[in-house]
């Protein structure tokens, strides 16, 4: 083997745990999609276990193994929009030195935060999602008092859903504005 | 070091491929008789002697009951499966119980697992190769579908270990297949490996950047093959058979081979010539002692209707693997054929639709896999491949997502499927009760959110760790998925950062023990149809 690629391996794998997935793929971190992709490609060229299998060392080769499978979890995080997105925020956060690594738990909140954000597009109670339908069906037909107490009433099982309050806000802006004072 | 030479070998469901890299060419190695594929069956003679290959496949009628074929089916699976009722009931040898839920084969006296009917044809594509290469031949790349999960998997190592082989990597038959394509021919573009085996279908999207093969997505079906296609025109035959005389064929196993055989025939017929007459002579007797002919005649039309419910299966699976991929049909650059099945007009004609572009047929699908398989297993001797550029990367992914048995019988995800593999996870576990001093996973891989729906890949006990109150040891789990898709897992106590010992039990597979009598008694069985080494 090179000696300079055997210095460049030692060296990697010291400071593998303190790398983040960016250093780890050698990218900057605003690197697009193609990026990614290439740099994986590249780095596959260079850490792919099958350019070792033939090593007489074992530790070696033990050390190579563990810099392609964290090349390999670089990859699949940073590849996954959604992912990428949390592990970026978790990065500028505080903790990032513990956060160098996504975890299982990691994942489970990104599937969590996807499954609340459809579940937050139609409602997440089944009343919530009742009125919230009745309301859709209103604001299609243009019954801007039906939409307006239908929403309303979603917002009561759910007053946390930021898509029921922005439906109801854009209902109030466009239901026709009438003095209530006004003797018809 | 450098005359060293390890054959890339296709351990098919029906047909068996052996082949090398000579002189930089990956080319397939005949048998004696210049035959090219091999019947993966297995026969056992009276002498004691162990015949396989096209010889064998004879004996699947007159010596029915020590002839086992098809065993790449039952390779890896628990006796409770229904694959294995299913084979129980067409399959003229013995399928009996073993130690944990396994599967063992009855052949006269003896009993074997499914890894050591394996291990002997590779032994019989070991003998090929020596006879062909004239030396000993010792390390090997095997083939499995890409769809196999971690069962099945370590059980084919096992069977080359037991053949005396030094399993260099288990890769999946489309990436081979796809390896023996771009080998040098320096393409960049996303293709689609369509493999119709005997028994599997896999489906595998790759994108090609030169010598880089990434695997984007995989997605197959372990129950569907060309036997299916068989069986279709078997069932045919029959209903036909039981409507003129009144007699079923399928109940006697005798006749139900020689019906097997016709089908099989038949198929290769109508795909080649459009017309298949079948005539099997003497099939069997009524009751009255009058001996009865088989004979029918069938067109490409009436096959096709037969089969076509079986071709739209594997665009359902294409469709999958092309959804996880974030493709559609038309990205697709070329489409790849593998398999025997994939001659037929029918196959062929729903690829080009599927895809709108023709498929490739350069090399013959049958031995396109083994081809593959030599290449990778020539690079993996050569440490020298990589400096001098000649060395290609295959970057493949795990079918199938891992997942930890949890309670209420759920399975929660650990590792998605289409995840590049080598890769590792870890996740902790905390003791639920004081004092409590081990700590038990069971582990699955599968689609189902339900355990009971996904496979079970084996339960492991981790002890050695500190002993505390219940929620104050925490276990850091080290889930790992290695090159040959096998999974590994090891636990450390997270505080002292100690390794725990892990026991495996519920597993299907064999014991190091096992392994090694196994091996012994493989290499203790003589290969029948060979001129004395």
């Amino acid at each position: 083997m090179d000696p300079t690629f055997r210095a460049e391996v030692d060296a990697l794998a010291q400071v593998l745990d303190q790398l983040d997935y960016f250093g780890i793929l050698k990218l900057p971190q605003n690197a697009g999609v193609a990026d990614v992709k290439a740099a994986y490609h590249r780095e596959s060229r260079a850490y792919h276990p099958d350019r070792f299998a033939a090593l007489p060392d074992p530790v070696l080769r033990d050390t190579l193994g563990r810099i392609y499978r964290r090349i390999n979890e670089a990859y699949t995080v940073l590849r996954d929009d959604a992912k990428r997105k949390k592990y970026v925020a978790d990065l500028a956060g505080p903790d990032r030195a513990k956060k160098l690594r996504f975890t299982e738990a990691d994942e489970v909140q990104v599937k969590e935060d996807q499954k609340k954000k459809i579940e937050e597009q139609f409602g997440q109670t089944p009343n919530g999602r009742k009125f919230y339908a009745a309301a859709l069906a209103d604001i299609e037909a243009q019954r801007w008092d039906g939409a307006e107490r239908n929403l309303k009433m979603a917002l009561m099982y759910e007053p946390q859903n930021a898509k029921f309050k922005e439906q109801l806000a854009s209902v109030e802006r466009q239901k026709p504005k009438v003095d209530q004072f006004k003797i018809r | 070091m450098n005359d060293d030479i390890a054959v890339g070998i296709d351990l098919g469901t029906s047909y068996s491929a052996v082949a090398v890299m000579l002189q930089g060419q990956p080319q397939v190695l005949a048998n004696e008789w210049g035959e090219r594929t091999h019947a993966s069956v297995v026969s056992f003679l009276e002498d004691g002697t162990v015949l396989v290959g096209n010889n064998a496949k004879k004996n699947i009628i007159t010596n029915a009951e020590n002839t086992v074929y098809s065993a790449k089916r039952l390779i890896g699976r628990f006796f409770f499966s229904d694959e294995v009722k299913k084979a129980q009931a067409v399959m003229p040898y013995k399928i009996v119980e073993g130690p944990n839920n396994a599967v063992r084969l009855q052949v006269g006296q003896k009993i074997f697992a499914v890894p050591e009917i394996s291990a002997l044809v590779l032994k019989e594509m070991k003998a090929i190769a020596e006879t062909a290469l004239g030396r000993a031949v010792t390390k090997a790349v095997v083939t499995c579908p890409a769809y196999f999960n971690d069962n099945q998997r370590q059980a084919t190592k096992d069977a080359g270990r037991i053949a005396g082989l030094e399993v260099l990597r288990i890769i999946n038959e489309p990436t081979a297949a796809a390896l023996a394509y771009g080998f040098g021919k320096d393409i960049r573009q996303k293709i689609c490996v369509y493999d119709l085996g005997g028994g599997t279908f896999d489906i595998s999207i790759l994108e090609i950047g030169k010598d880089v093969f990434e695997v984007l997505a995989t997605a197959g079906d372990t129950y569907l093959g060309g036997d299916d296609f068989d069986d279709r025109i078997m069932s045919w035959l029959a209903e036909d058979f039981l409507a003129k005389h009144g007699l079923d064929l399928r109940q006697n196993k005798f006749c139900l081979q020689m019906l097997k055989e016709a089908g099989e025939r038949a198929k290769i017929e109508v795909g080649r010539d459009g017309t298949a007459n079948i005539h099997v002579p003497g099939i069997c007797q009524s009751p009255e002692g009058e001996v009865l002919d088989l004979s029918r005649t069938l067109g490409a039309d009436q096959f096709n209707k037969m089969v076509m419910d079986l071709v739209q299966r594997t665009f359902k699976v294409c469709d999958e693997a092309l959804q996880s991929a974030r493709m559609t049909a038309g990205d697709i650059d070329a489409v790849i054929l593998v398999g025997g099945p994939t001659r037929l007009p029918i196959v062929r004609s729903s690829v080009r639709h599927y895809f709108q572009k023709d498929p490739m047929t350069g090399i013959d699908p049958d031995e396109v896999v083994a081809l593959g398989a030599s290449i990778q297993a020539s690079a993996l001797l050569n440490l020298g491949a990589a400096e001098a550029g000649q060395a290609s990367y295959l970057l493949d992914v795990t079918p199938l997502t891992l997942r930890v048995g949890t309670v209420g019988g759920y399975a929660e995800p650990i590792i998605d499927k289409n995840t590049p593999i080598p890769i590792e996870k870890s996740k902790a576990f905390t003791t639920s009760r004081d004092g409590q001093d081990r700590v038990k996973i069971r582990v699955y891989q599968g689609e189902s959110k339900r355990a009971e729906e996904c496979e079970l890949l084996g339960e492991f006990e981790f002890t050695g760790f500190r002993i505390g109150y219940r929620g104050e040891v925490q276990i850091q789990v080290t889930f790992e998925i290695d090159s040959n898709g096998i999974v590994n897992v090891s636990a450390t106590d997270v505080e002292t950062g100690q390794k725990t010992s892990t026991t495996i039990s519920l597993s299907s597979g064999l014991s190091e023990q096992d392994i090694q009598a196994a091996r012994d008694k493989n290499a203790g069985v003589a290969l029948a149809g060979h001129k004395a080494a």
